[in-house]
């Protein structure tokens, strides 16, 4: 966090309108990419939520990615999956609350029709489980692989599986993530 | 490893942190750059078609004088062609009157001349009348003074005296 905070001062500090560099244009290309995927999915009421959007796609990134410098990467711990889902879960029922206010939030249980109210209750709690399970579970699993691969065959082996394990399925995961999260907020917020 | 713990709440408390500096230090200014260039984009768009519609417009303008210019002009032409015509009828009408005039004042003088010989030769001929008949009178009327007198009439009223030229 603290090297990705320190790179984004860095990064950002000489921002111009016109002419921008070289380093300006990949990182306005980067956070803009981020940006309009995000402002697509989730309609442009949930415009205040993208930032923070933003930030979990990068931390979930940067931590899935750090494995490949063989840092053990902190998804793999429960706790920090379960906080992430834990702050989607807040995120998506206050998005709802928010945009439609108390009375239509407790009504929106009842659609689209009253008998699958009991469902949509379930769906709080079963919502945020499966979001860090999901990445959980990926991240573990890959990390166990690359750690036997890696008393297996510590020089070139692991290499192939690295690509898979760390940076696809890194990306795959991060990207699952927020997007469900981005997902649930619109779904909360129609 | 499947337990939950303190570090979950830590793990809130670092990413809410993260937010805040990500939000401030990465988003924040990136997307604020871009909705800038956006405004300007847009703003010189703005301009653009501005210019361009007051360009129109003065083309408008400007077309609209010439038209008017042209018009104008044709219109002096044809007034002035108008005056040209009149002015010269005018003089072409007032020479031919001058030219009647002259030739009527011509003629009343000739008529006035002719009428001033012909009394003049009037007066002339009742003089020799006067004189021959005094002459005969005095001289006494005979055949060869007849004849005398008549001949000396006649060479003085006769064509070698006339002065009515007709």
């Amino acid at each position: 966090m603290a090297v990705l905070t320190i790179l984004s001062v860095i990064l950002v500090r000489n921002l111009k309108v016109e002419k921008p560099g070289k380093i300006q244009l990949a990182l306005e290309s980067f956070i803009g990419f981020l940006n309009d995927f995000f402002v697509d999915t989730i309609g442009k009421d949930g415009k205040p939520y993208v930032p923070y959007l933003i930030s979990v796609a990068l931390y979930i990134g940067a931590a899935n990615l750090i494995g490949l410098f063989g840092f053990k990467p902190p998804t793999k711990d429960l706790n920090v999956t379960a906080a992430l889902a834990l702050m989607s879960l807040v995120l998506i029922y206050y998005s709802g609350l928010r945009k439609k206010g108390p009375k239509r939030f407790l009504l929106g249980f009842a659609e689209p029709m009253p008998i699958i109210a009991p469902i949509n209750i379930m769906e709080i709690a079963i919502r945020p489980v499966s979001l860090c399970m999901r990445l959980f579970g990926n991240v573990i699993g890959a990390f166990v692989i690359m750690e036997l691969l890696k008393m297996l065959m510590p020089a070139v082996l692991p290499v192939p599986f690295s690509l898979y394990f760390d940076i696809f399925d890194g990306l795959i995961q991060t990207y699952v993530f927020v997007f469900l999260t981005s997902l649930f907020m619109k779904e909360q917020m129609e | 490893m499947l337990n939950l713990g303190w570090s979950l709440v830590w793990t809130i408390v670092n990413l809410i942190i993260f937010y805040f500096l990500m939000k401030h230090f990465l988003v924040g200014p990136i997307l604020g750059i871009l909705e800038k260039r956006k405004n300007l984009i847009a703003q010189e768009l703005e301009n653009a078609k501005a210019a361009q519609e007051k360009a129109e417009e003065l083309k408008g303008h400007y077309e609209g004088a010439l038209a008017g210019a042209k018009e104008e002009s044709v219109q002096i032409i044809e007034a002035a062609r108008a005056d040209a015509k009149n002015e010269s009828e005018r003089m072409v009408k007032e020479a031919n009157a001058e030219a009647a005039k002259i030739i009527e004042n011509a003629k009343a003088t000739a008529e006035q001349e002719r009428k001033n010989a012909l009394l003049g030769a009037k007066s002339e001929i009742a003089g020799l009348a006067v004189e021959a008949a005094r002459k005969l009178l005095s001289e006494g009327s005979t055949e060869k003074g007849n004849s005398m007198l008549y001949d000396e009439f006649l060479a003085k009223a006769g064509d070698g005296n006339d002065t009515d030229i007709h």
